[in-house]
């Protein structure tokens, strides 16, 4: 029984994640020796800061039974308006105006995702479609398309402040850790607080696995729905922020596309895209496994042209071994 | 009975809809009306909708056998690809090379098939993973810039007419009557049917479903393929980010062309009226001179519109049932 257990979380998603972590950091270690530097844990997380709080949003989502596509359009609007006022209405130079201004415009989307969700039952694939045109159409027609790579000085001042300055003995180059990498680090500690100990958490896997059920318990099926999409836009309204500022740069479209890789990192992480299922855990590591791919693909020798398609069969696959994870899983719980 | 009320409830989405465009035209009228009813504009129109109207076609399938096809943007843009090159590159006759465009569609879409029945991964992810894939290869295959400069008789195919009337009408209507008779008059498409509105059932009465989503794929990828040639030619141009606003596009036209988005439900002949709607509203803003992106901001409130529409339809039916 006890062998059958640790057999059971050998091969249990996250230490797959682990292994195959493992195998690429050697095969790109193995092929570049310079991939064996602090540097490299440094350049994974800076990248993986913006993959890991979509992931974090579209997770939350997944995990309630539904899945949201707007979040890359509200967190373009999200950046671009606060800018666009503090460049060309009032110059307020204020962070905490920004990132206010960027987590309403944040809820104010995620209310009208919960709206059609919940509310009028849509289905959560074409509603939050819907939301993402709305969103995107609507800005660029009233806003134009600009882009604003100035940033005011109390932003500036964010993108200033590091937490770790390394410099390479090697290269002699010098890598810096922006402190808002906090932010995605704190959150997720929260969110699996939040997840497994109170009712809100535990709420959110219940209709995610069966609304009927969930409703029959007690539980208000609704308000969670609300909760989950609203969470997605508050926090992509942080996050795009964020992005601004590490990026220093806010357009209308900088965002768009990003779902696509967020939902795989949430998949191959071990979240059910049927909903119910999945932790902050297995999401970690598949977000570090990703941006390690994403990041190194040049150093393995993969031209820039193929690096689209590498990363799609990677995500294909990872797509795979989960769900055929999933099926054994529940065979093994039912013997 | 039942089927009764089905065409009944049909009936009366088809009537909103040409309601809809009847709006849509007398409000050109009273606004642009010698500007929009020109031989010129109509010409216009049609040389534009056959591209983003096959595709829907592919869309509906998959849509009615209960799943999705997001990956439909990436096997065009593959298609178009392998086509371009084959013609400028390789010197292979048009015919072939067009057959070779199917032919690769045939094969993304099988094997997207193949991966969401055997496995029962649901259909959205592996077409989401599969749109990554044959756009990656497309740009792979191309290293970046576009494939420019065809033979005028390939960029006939979209931009050629006999007459007034352009050659893609009469492509469009091929596939359309193909498709109709196919979903109508098959075994198969009544087993896709079947399979959308209630896969367990579909398998218990002795349906080969694995087969059927197959198929349905497949002939989702080929619908893809031909599309991806009309493009290819209409631009004169192929590359791998043509055409990106269509997958949401396609979506938009078959939730309101009535097919449940559940699965199991529509018509071909919804999704024909919405397909010319669309163009209809399409083209009213183009003539207004209105920015692209209003067009997106009005497809995204149509969108939700036609959503809510159905629900209230179906909240209609089953009160006058009971």
């Amino acid at each position: 029984m006890n062998s059958k257990k640790k057999h059971a979380w050998l091969t249990s998603n996250q230490m797959i994640l682990v292994y195959i972590i493992a195998v690429f950091s050697l095969i790109v270690g193995i092929r570049q020796p310079a991939f064996w530097d602090f540097a490299t844990v440094l350049n994974t997380m800076r990248a993986a800061i913006f993959t890991m709080c979509f992931a974090l949003c579209e997770m939350i989502v997944i995990i309630s039974g539904g899945i949201d596509v707007s979040f890359p359009a509200i967190g373009c609007v999200a950046m671009y308006v606060p800018m666009y006022i503090i460049n060309r209405v009032a110059p307020i130079d204020n962070a905490w105006f920004a990132f206010g201004l960027a987590v309403l415009i944040g809820l104010a989307f995620g209310l009208l995702n919960g709206f059609l969700v919940a509310i009028l039952n849509l289905p959560p694939l074409i509603a939050t479609l819907a939301t993402s045109s709305i969103a995107s159409g609507g800005v660029v027609t009233i806003l134009g398309t600009r882009e604003f790579t100035v940033l005011p000085s109390s932003l500036q001042a964010i993108y200033n402040t590091n937490l770790i300055t390394y410099t390479s003995p090697k290269t002699g180059f010098q890598y810096v850790l922006n402190v808002l990498v906090l932010v995605p680090i704190i959150v997720c500690l929260l969110i699996a607080w939040m997840l497994k100990y109170t009712m809100l958490g535990r709420g959110l896997y219940v209709i995610g696995g069966n609304k009927t059920a969930a409703r029959v318990a007690g539980f208000n099926v609704k308000k969670l729905q609300f909760a989950a999409y609203v969470w997605s836009g508050v926090f992509v309204g942080v996050a795009a922020m964020i992005y601004n500022i590490l990026m220093h740069s806010a357009t209308t479209s900088a965002l768009m596309g990003d779902e696509m890789i967020t939902i795989a990192a949430c998949v191959i992480g071990g979240v059910r895209i049927t909903g119910g299922h999945g932790g902050v855990g297995g999401v970690v590591l598949s977000v570090i496994l990703i941006t390690l791919v994403q990041n190194n693909l040049n150093m393995l020798g993969i031209p820039t042209s193929w690096q689209r398609f590498v990363v799609g069969i990677v995500l294909l696959l990872g797509t795979i071994i989960t769900s055929w994870q999933t099926k054994r899983s529940m065979k093994m719980s039912q013997a | 009975m039942k089927k009764k009320t089905a065409s009944k409830k049909l009936n009366d989405h088809i009537k909103v809809l040409i309601l809809m465009m009847v709006f849509v035209l007398i409000l050109m009228a009273v606004l642009k009306g010698p500007v929009y009813y020109s031989v010129n504009n109509f010409r216009s129109m049609i040389f534009q909708f056959p591209e983003y109207g096959v595709l829907s076609f592919g869309m509906m399938v998959c849509m009615i056998a209960g799943g999705i096809d997001l990956s439909l943007v990436g096997i065009m843009n593959l298609g178009g690809v392998v086509c371009a090159l084959l013609i400028k590159n390789a010197g292979v006759p048009i015919p072939l090379a067009c057959l070779a465009s199917v032919a690769v569609g045939a094969g993304c879409g099988a094997l997207n098939g193949l991966i969401i029945g055997s496995l029962d991964i649901p259909a959205m992810l592996v077409t989401l993973c599969g749109l990554e894939v044959y756009s990656g290869l497309a740009l792979a295959i191309t290293g970046g810039p576009a494939i420019n400069g065809m033979s005028d008789s390939f960029k006939n195919i979209a931009n050629g007419s006999i007459g007034s009337i352009p050659y893609v009408l009469f492509i469009f209507i091929g596939v359309l009557i193909v498709v109709a008779f196919i979903m109508k008059h098959t075994v198969f498409g009544h087993e896709v049917y079947f399979l959308g509105s209630n896969k367990q059932a579909a398998r218990y009465s002795g349906i080969n479903t694995l087969r059927t989503t197959i198929l349905a794929h497949t002939m989702s990828g080929i619908l893809g393929g031909i599309s991806g040639i009309i493009i290819t030619s209409h631009l004169n141009s192929a590359k791998s980010s043509n055409g990106s606003t269509y997958t949401l596009l396609s979506l938009l036209i078959v939730v309101l062309g009535g097919i449940n988005p559940d699965g199991g439900g529509g018509t071909v002949a919804g999704v024909t009226f919405s397909i010319v709607l669309l163009q209809l509203i399409a083209n009213a803003f183009t003539i207004m001179h209105a920015p692209d992106t209003l067009k997106t901001l009005v497809n995204g409130c149509l969108l939700v519109a036609a959503l809510i529409l159905d629900k209230v339809m179906q909240k209609r039916d089953m009160q006058k049932n009971s």
